[in-house]
């Protein structure tokens, strides 16, 4: 057991302790800024939301390789970055004698004209970085989804594109290729010595088990203690609503909750994957859950934020429990001593009230492979299409006998307090040809059968029309 | 010599690599404190009661200040003294200053305004522009401006088409939110680091509410993080309440928003209702046009009345419109005071008339291009504003003829029309807006600025001006400017953080006149320096020669050296040159200053030149949309804009599409909605969506019309910031046009700013039914 973390920070082996100054719910944006004085890294929004703050964690992977993900550092608590390298601004360009040498994706920047106020600029600079670490060549598409997390208000993206494109071309050499192998030992050292940490302070207390029985005993004996990953949900209440947070487990560390297994029947997700991770594996696997990944919060996000966060937050406007509740997928709910499986339709209960008892933990979701013959998509409706949160989601499965349906599941977030399945309308349509004028039938059903609300995203009004039409979006990318 | 060049931002490479200083960046010594205002939560009330008996026994708490704790005045209103710095008995909007904390830490100026009890008890209030019309609400008298005879000219027209725009409130949502950094020096000195546009009036401001001299009052910027008009006056705000918390505690203070409170607190883009009744002929010809545009002011005067002024200004756009009424009302709302933002009332005069071009257009059903044409500013007649203002050099119909060829308009009209015939769910819409935009501060005298510039005996020079930089580029300019004007290497040269003791009596940078105003300040400077230099050197050259072929008018500064263009062989480097002016006791450093001639008008008749020029620009937007969610894709997008003889490509083309996806935001995304109580609901980029990287056009060309030099402005240049935000209109009119589609063009859809995709869903609903 040990109470301070060790990490790397400018190429060092660092420690940091915790007490009621630097508390371990402090996030590693207001340290950075405050202790080593990284004050190139810039809070925009505190949320998650702009970008500004991003950094980049390189870890080991399971062949001890080293893997660079841009973060949101405004939301990550300090004690996650145990046993990581955290890379800043400050890091970038690589120092010749007195001389600076500007990283190729800092140079591209300056001459593309990609920085006006300069303030979301050492952001977008790592988002660059770490798709430049990442891939080679990298599409427009896949340089856009690099730096949907970042918000600027002066350039209008263009030359931030462009010079991305431009930089990302050297199969990511740099001074850090230069110095992975002695980086790689570090991290190794580390790893090897380091043990489940229990941070105790005045008020707080912050447990950062390894192994999953840790955690569950933990969960056991502190059933009131707030379970998170990567805290993009959590974080939220310290650094906008400003809650001393006083028992947290921290389950960031637990490789078991990572493991993913791919077989002929099933798909298993650990509860701890990175959203990022599921939106690779299901590329292949579940295009319809990638499609939703694809339009989920931002890359620093999905880089921290889990699967299993994700359910267990149980929001209405949750974008994954729709379409996980179509897939008929389950969940396996663990506490220290036995273990049992719910189907994700029997989950949520009321308002953010599941069927997971408070000794608990999600350990992983479990989605069985669907007919390939049946049709499933997600559309997530929002005021900006990318990292927003959703208005209205709706998830639906359709298996067609000819032109008879055989069967149909329709799902949807953000109509209700719950995600919804609507069996009325799904019996409606059972049997029946898959028509326009049915679907205008099946759309009434729906509409009559909530009662949305109104609030900062939209109106109850466009929340029904709109809950009715996707309905009719889905049957028309259905017709051949 | 046109210098089009693309130099980087001066701080880009400090930008790319996190060593940019922005006020929360800097050193302060241990003894630092941090400020925290405690706001109303209640849109109109009164305070009954304020205990703060607990929060002032936090260990680490300082300093608890309310209004009575002021020395100087209670006011911090700009124009009009009607708004307190910190609130009396009353507060008139959520969001306002009550009262303010300095503790150690934010952590504890957290914990003590958790302790901090106020009551109050409601007072009726006026939440929206519709109810403050109904209620006639003014902030101050209505104004008119007009020409020729409406009533008639509305009788004589073959159509008439009355309608209503509405435009809604925009969120500044600059990357930095407000702050501001007080050292209190000796006696009653006190120094401000504000990410102020507007210096002067932050000294000012400070001086009022500290009642002390300006004399004593030091205000320093160095850069923002954005800012686009969000703080050229409230930023004073901060500054004067954390001066107040370092006076009151004698320590530095550290004031800065929290991104909610900031979104909470401070004012936006005016929202407007714009009332018109149109008359035109077959053709679309507009003959007559009465406009009435109402502005929700808030809950106190703040700029309204300027924006409002410059929104009537342009509620002709590009237009030569013969008998013309346009009426503009201020209305007092229960809300944060709106504020300046990029464009000034421009954008909602320009989308009154253009959404009026695109209803003549269906009306008629023409292309609503064409119809734009016939109306444009003639180059010889037709060429006189409602405001008596002759276009000059008008760029409009080169810029059409340029840019309908360059965006293939017609065949894509054609290609579209083919699309949505075939297409019932999807469909595509394209329009063309152009802009024409004035160029000046409307209220006359702001149009003056200073500089002082040193030379230093290294050769090295120094450049103090009055503007500000918040990402625009203008200290990258005004180092081309001196550099060229030099005739030196720009690395010679540094532009100084803006600082009220160097140069003083400033303007705010703002109304897109920052390089104009202050480039031409630091030429005057740079000329006086060069004008002592020359004599010198003249007399110099004669000496070492010992004849008299030397003469000061022949002396020019090239290539880093000062030669005699007459007898080029007698030069010298440019450093040794002022080593050897030191030397000899010439006065290597001056004060510049410029006013903007030939301009003035009369503001009671709405009648004279307020502008010195126009910029001028163009946009063809093409959209497609998916008309059961709402969702729009920005297809392609093509800008053609006039930055006259440009001092930097780079820079104004940056402006210039960083401004469109700005005004593209305001025109779909970008929503403050407000509850019953008059809160914003919108407060943080959780639900206030400014445009991310994947809304911008999936084939995005932006050119610079080319050999437009213009006779106005420092090096022939032309003003940017502004003009090009205006642009997104067009984007905002293609979704019109997809949504319009839907009923193959033969119904006017409902349709207002912002469209946001409930918006758009709920417009085609209608079309349907």
């Amino acid at each position: 057991m040990q109470d301070k973390i060790t990490y790397i920070l400018d190429g060092k082996i660092e420690t940091i302790e915790f007490n009621q100054e630097n508390k371990p719910t402090n996030t590693v944006l207001n340290y950075l800024r405050k202790t080593p004085c990284h004050k190139g890294v810039k809070e925009g929004c505190a949320e998650g939301d702009c970008g500004a703050c991003t950094v980049v964690l390189t870890e080991l992977n399971q062949d001890n390789k080293l893997l660079y993900k841009a973060i949101d550092s405004c939301l990550v608590f300090l004690p996650m970055l145990q046993g990581k390298q955290l890379i800043t601004v400050e890091n970038l360009a690589s120092k010749n004698g007195d001389e600076e040498n500007l990283h190729p994706v800092q140079d591209a920047l300056v001459k593309a004209n990609g920085s006006q106020c300069g303030f979301c600029t050492p952001g977008i600079v790592m988002s660059m970085f770490s798709l430049y670490k990442n891939e080679n060549n990298p599409s427009k598409e896949r340089v856009e989804d690099s730096l949907t997390g970042n918000l600027c208000r002066c350039t209008g993206y263009k030359p931030i594109i462009e010079a991305t494109i431009q930089s990302c071309v050297n199969n990511g050499a740099d001074h850090f290729s230069t110095d992975e192998k002695k980086i790689a030992e570090m991290l190794l050292e580390i790893k090897n010595s380091s043990e489940s940490i229990e941070i105790k302070t005045e008020n707080q207390q912050y447990f950062q088990p390894l192994t999953k029985i840790e955690a569950l005993n933990l969960k056991e004996k502190y059933v009131d203690a707030i379970v998170t990953n990567g805290a993009t949900d959590v974080a939220l209440r310290v650094t906008k609503r400003h809650e001393l947070l006083t028992q947290i487990i921290d389950l960031s560390h637990v490789q078991e909750l990572k493991k993913n297994v791919i077989s002929e029947y099933l798909i298993k997700f650990g509860a701890g994957t990175s959203l990022e991770d599921v939106k690779q594996i299901s590329q292949k696997e579940l295009p319809a859950l990638h499609d939703l990944l694809a339009v989920f919060g931002s890359k620093q996000i999905r880089e921290i934020g889990t699967i299993g966060g994700n359910i267990g937050s149980s929001s209405p406007i949750s974008d994954t429990l729709p379409l996980l509740m179509v897939y008929n997928a389950e969940i396996k709910l663990q506490d220290a001593k036995s273990d049992r499986i719910v189907n994700m339709n029997d989950y949520v209960i009321t308002y953010r009230q599941t069927a997971k008892k408070p000794n608990e933990l999600i350990t992983k979701i479990i989605i069985p492979r669907p007919n390939p013959k049946a049709q499933i998509k997600f559309y997530k409706i929002s005021k900006r299409k990318d990292l927003d949160i959703s208005t209205a989601s709706a998830a639906f499965l359709l298996l067609l006998n000819g032109n008879l349906v055989e069967e149909i599941k329709i799902a949807y977030g953000g109509m209700a307090a719950v995600t919804k399945r609507v069996i009325k309308a799904e019996n409606f349509l059972i049997g029946k040809p898959w028509d326009r004028n049915i679907i205008e039938q099946a759309m009434e059903i729906i509409g009559a059968e909530f009662t949305p609300l109104s609030d900062a995203r939209s109106g109850a009004e466009f929340r029904t029309i709109v809950s009715k039409n996707l309905l009719l979006k889905f049957w028309n990318e259905t017709q051949i | 010599m046109k210098l089009s060049n693309s130099f980087p931002h001066d701080s880009a490479k400090k930008h790319v690599s996190g060593q940019s200083i922005y006020i929360d960046d800097m050193q302060i010594n241990a003894q630092l404190l941090h400020g925290k205002v405690v706001y109303s939560k209640q849109a109109h009330a009164k305070i009954t009661a304020i205990d703060f008996s607990e929060a002032k026994k936090l260990k680490g708490v300082h300093a608890i200040l309310t209004y009575k704790d002021i020395p100087g005045e209670n006011q911090m209103g700009p124009v009009i003294h009607d708004e307190p710095c910190l609130a009396e008995n009353e507060v008139i909007c959520v969001g306002q200053a009550i009262v303010l904390i300095a503790a150690e830490s934010e952590e504890i100026a957290l914990e003590a305004e958790k302790l901090i009890q106020i009551s109050y008890e409601p007072l009726e209030a006026i939440l929206d522009l519709r109810t403050a019309i109904e209620k006639n609400a003014l902030l101050g008298a209505p104004r008119t401006m007009q020409r020729g005879d409406v009533v008639s000219g509305l009788k004589n027209s073959k159509h008439i088409i009355k309608g209503e725009l509405e435009t809604g409130a925009q969120e500044h949502w600059y990357l930095e939110t407000h702050i501001c950094l007080s050292i209190p020096g000796e006696g009653n000195e006190m120094t401000a680091y504000s990410g102020t546009q507007h210096p002067s009036e932050t000294q000012a401001i400070i001086s009022e509410v500290l009642g002390i001299p300006k004399n004593e009052v030091v205000v320093e910027i160095r850069r923002m993080g954005g800012a686009f008009g969000g703080k050229e006056t409230q930023a004073n705000w901060l500054a004067a309440w954390s001066s107040l918390l370092a006076r009151a505690t004698k320590r530095p203070v550290k004031l800065r928003l929290f991104r909610d409170d900031d979104q909470i607190m401070t004012g936006k883009r005016h929202p407007y209702l714009i009332d018109y009744v149109v008359g035109f002929d077959n053709n679309g010809k507009i003959s007559a046009l009465n406009v009435t545009q109402n502005a929700d002011g808030g809950c106190v005067t703040d700029l309204s009345f300027a924006i409002l002024e410059r929104a009537m200004l342009h509620a002709d756009n590009a237009y030569f419109i013969p008998d013309i009424l346009v009426t503009g009302k201020a209305y007092k709302t229960n809300l944060p005071s709106n504020t300046a933002f990029r464009g000034f009332g421009g954008p909602q005069g320009v989308a009154g008339i253009e959404s009026i071009m695109d209803k003549i257009a269906r009306f008629l059903k023409k292309d609503a291009a064409e119809v734009r044409k016939i109306n444009f500013y003639g180059i010889d007649k037709d060429n006189i504003t409602h405001y008596g203002q002759e276009v000059e050099l008008n760029r409009i119909h080169l810029i059409y003829d340029q840019l309908m060829e360059s965006s293939d308009y017609k065949n894509r009209r054609l290609a579209i029309n083919e699309f949505n015939a075939k297409n019932e769910f999807y469909k595509k819409g394209l329009a063309m807006t152009p802009v024409k935009f004035g160029i000046s501060f409307t209220t006359t005298f702001l149009n003056q600025a200073g500089s002082l510039v040193h030379v230093y005996t290294d050769g090295t020079v120094l450049v103090n001006h009055g503007g500000t930089e918040m990402g625009q580029g203008l200290n990258t300019k005004i180092t081309q400017i001196a550099a060229l004007e030099l005739g030196i290497d720009f690395d010679k040269i540094k532009v100084n953080a803006t600082n009220t003791s160097k140069v003083a009596n400033t303007s705010a940078t703002a109304a897109s006149a920052g390089t104009d105003l202050n480039g031409m300040a630091v030429k005057v400077a740079i000329d006086s320096i060069k004008k002592n230099l020359s004599d010198f050197l003249a007399s110099h050259f004669n000496k070492e020669n010992s004849d008299e072929k030397s003469k000061a008018e022949n002396i020019i500064f090239q290539n880093n050296e000062i030669i005699d263009s007459k007898n080029s062989d007698r030069k010298i480097a440019f450093a040794q040159a002022a080593q050897l002016g030191y030397l000899n006791q010439i006065h290597l450093s001056a004060n510049g200053f410029y006013k903007t001639p030939n301009i003035g008008w009369d503001k009671a008749t709405g009648w004279g030149k307020p502008f010195n020029y126009y910029a001028y620009g163009m946009c063809v937007s093409e959209v497609l949309l998916d008309t059961l969610t709402g969702f729009y894709k920005n297809l392609r997008t093509d800008i053609l804009h006039d930055c006259g003889d440009s001092i930097n490509d780079g820079l104004d083309i940056g402006q210039v599409e960083g401004a469109y996806i700005q005004g593209v935001g305001w025109c779909t995304t970008e929503e403050c909605k407000r509850n019953a109580k008059g809160e914003l609901l919108n407060h943080s980029p959780d639900t206030y969506k400014i445009p991310s990287v994947q809304d911008i056009p999936m084939d995005f060309r932006t050119s610079l019309l080319q050999n437009v030099p213009n006779p106005n402005a420092i090096r022939k240049s032309k003003a940017v910031a502004e003009p090009p935000f205006m642009h997104g209109l067009a984007t905002w009119l293609a979704i019109k046009d997809a949504v319009s589609a839907v009923r193959n063009h033969e119904f006017e859809p409902e349709f207002k700013i912002p469209a946001t995709n409930e918006v758009i869903l709920l417009s085609i609903e209608k079309l349907r039914k």
